[in-house]
């Protein structure tokens, strides 16, 4: 529902009481049913600190609330819930358990940037999007969604070897996922590339899954990479008072294998 | 010989006027109702001015000791016009002291009275120690004393600043907006930001007008280097438990009633005519403005004219007014009134 048509009683807050006696008074039965006060009673000012201090939400404090953003949205087209400037607000504000009533719906975002160009102010609503998915995340508010498990997975390759190994990707991403790996499209793919690809290339690919080759030299280039993604981790979870890491095991990103 | 200029009121227009009318060689009288010169900005105790971000003691000061050093002005404090007769370029005007000047004309620069918050008694002033109002606010930070509770003295951690105190309120028959205060709210929060880091402010705002210059400078500053947050709601009453002070209103882009706890909620006053108005209307025979201000004659006609001949206005004694603009007002006033005086509008010959 559209914030301008937000129903002003919620049904979570009309309580019923099966007997009620008030003041000496039996008010039982339709006198016992109340309705709790939708009265704003603080402001929560670290929620702004804390996803501010999250990469993309460095300019959230500029919001003016002229509502550029929400209008400009791809998504807001399609699901009239989605609503950056309303979201944007909640956080200025501090209104936390109101901005997690929408954690199903804040990571729709598809980074299609046209918020960024709308913003008359540079507050940037599409990376304040992905700050505002990243601390619910960090906060245990929702799951990891499935493009992080995909992002998680190609990096953790590419910060093993240097590179990727396509097929390696995808049967990760599906295995953790719960995704089945014979899907009709996938099988799809599959056949045609097998059917097409040159012999050669077809048993390049195969020695490829069975050795991993690396980068050459990438030992120096892994280690800059991991410190850093340590350290940002460690930034974001100081900014959000999580407690630290253990170590490298219990980081962010996932366990970086040695041995490969 | 023409005789001199009557300038009545010693504060930013006034001193204007009085170093115009010197700079053009023309002999002025500056009549102040106080002991001393320099207005609303050095009789409140104003802090920094906006936009030069100058102390009001050294911008102002420096009007005055210009004026006070000048020797074709002559100063005279702790009186009031009392009568003002006669016809244009030869008038007489007696003050309260006993004194009597002929003059030509007369510049009345008599400025405004700031609202009372008394008058929105459900906002908590007088009623709450902690409830304050900007020009108190003004002078915790020019006295150096800094940004306390007047209650216990304690820091604030969270203060409100509530917009259009006295302004654009036809309940209590202010149907103007006093122009200045958007301004000189977001310059204070910036203020009031810099020196207590740790206390967060909020201004309860129904429009932002920061026109011109001010809207990057302190509107867009306040939010972007400050951190000051704007909350779209008319604030319905302020109480207290004796411990903190509860703002309750509408924040209506949530459209959530709020009760929000604060340590300090400042009063952003407006600028009200002048108390002394009806008195100045009688004794110079002008006409007042619908609200009470010093009417003008017409816009684009000669500047600074009132309803009677050879009495002009200018400043805040018109309408709500910024210091840069009542300057601005004074010299043109004292052009048009030198100009009556020297019969200088040249007349077509056929």
């Amino acid at each position: 529902m559209p914030i301008h048509e937000k129903s002003l009683i919620r049904p979570e807050n009309i309580k019923t009481k099966e007997n009620l006696i008030v003041e000496g008074i039996d008010v039982s039965g339709h006198w016992s049913t109340f309705i709790e006060s939708r009265a704003v009673t603080d402001y929560n000012e670290e929620l702004q600190e804390e996803i501010g201090a999250l990469p993309g939400g460095e300019f959230i404090h500029r919001c003016w609330q002229c509502g550029s953003c929400t209008n400009a949205c791809t998504v807001h087209a399609i699901e009239p819930r989605f609503n950056p400037r309303y979201w944007i607000y909640l956080i200025r504000m501090g209104y936390e358990s109101e901005l997690v009533r929408d954690k199903d719906i804040i990571w729709q975002c598809v980074s299609c940037n046209k918020c960024t160009y709308a913003c008359p102010r540079d507050v940037v609503p599409e990376g304040v999007m992905k700050a505002t998915a990243h601390w619910l995340e960090l906060k245990g508010y929702t799951e990891k969604s499935p493009s992080t498990i995909f992002d998680e997975e190609f990096s953790r390759q590419i910060i093993a070897r240097g590179k990727i190994e396509d097929t390696e990707v995808l049967h990760k991403f599906l295995h953790k996922t719960k995704q089945p790996l014979m899907q009709d499209w996938l099988v799809t793919i599959g056949r045609n590339i097998a059917m097409r690809l040159p012999v050669k290339w077809g048993l390049k690919m195969m020695w490829a899954q069975v050795f991993k080759p690396k980068t050459k030299d990438w030992a120096k280039s892994r280690k800059a990479i991991e410190d850093y993604i340590i350290e940002q981790d460690a930034h974001h979870r100081h900014a959000l008072k999580l407690d630290a890491p253990k170590s490298k095991a219990t980081a962010h990103q996932p366990k970086l294998h040695a041995a490969e | 010989m023409t005789k001199p200029i009557l300038i009545v009121g010693g504060g930013p227009a006034g001193l204007a006027a009085a170093h115009a009318a010197a700079s053009l060689g023309h002999a002025s009288v500056l009549v102040e109702k106080m002991d001393r010169l320099g207005g609303a900005p050095i009789l409140s105790g104003y802090a920094k001015l906006v936009p030069s971000h100058e102390w009001a003691k050294d911008a102002i000061g420096g009007m005055v000791t210009r004026v006070e050093q000048s020797p074709s002005i002559a100063v005279v404090k702790n009186a009031k016009v009392k009568a003002f007769e006669g016809t244009p370029g030869n008038f007489r005007a007696t003050l309260t002291n006993g004194e009597a000047y002929d003059v030509g004309a007369a510049i009345l620069t008599t400025g405004f009275t700031h609202f009372d918050s008394i008058n929105k008694p459900e906002w908590g002033f007088g009623t709450f120690p902690d409830v304050v109002t900007t020009t108190q606010v003004e002078q915790m930070i020019s006295s150096g004393k800094g940004v306390k509770c007047p209650s216990d003295g304690r820091k604030p951690k969270r203060v409100a600043i509530l917009l259009c105190v006295g302004s654009r309120d036809r309940q209590i028959g202010r149907e103007w907006c006093s122009k200045i205060c958007c301004t000189v709210s977001a310059n204070m929060a910036m203020e009031i930001r810099e020196e207590l880091p740790d206390c967060h402010v909020y201004i309860y705002y129904m429009d932002i007008r920061t026109f011109g210059h001010y809207e990057a400078e302190y509107y867009w500053k306040s939010q972007e280097e400050f951190k000051v947050k704007y909350i779209k709601a008319r604030i319905a009453e302020v109480t207290g438990d004796g411990k903190q002070l509860f703002v309750k209103g509408e924040d209506t882009l949530v459209k959530r009633p709020i009760t929000i706890p604060f340590d300090m909620v400042v009063h952003a006053i407006g600028m009200d005519p002048n108390v002394d108005n009806m008195t100045l209307s009688a004794v110079f025979g002008v006409d007042l403005h619908k609200h009470g201000f010093i009417g003008r004659k017409d816009a684009y006609g000669v500047m600074g004219a009132t309803s009677r001949a050879g009495v002009f206005v200018a400043g805040a004694a018109i309408g709500p007014e910024t210091i840069d603009d009542s300057i601005a007002q004074a010299s043109a006033a004292t052009m048009s009134a030198i100009a009556s005086l020297r019969g200088t509008i040249p007349q077509a010959v056929e």
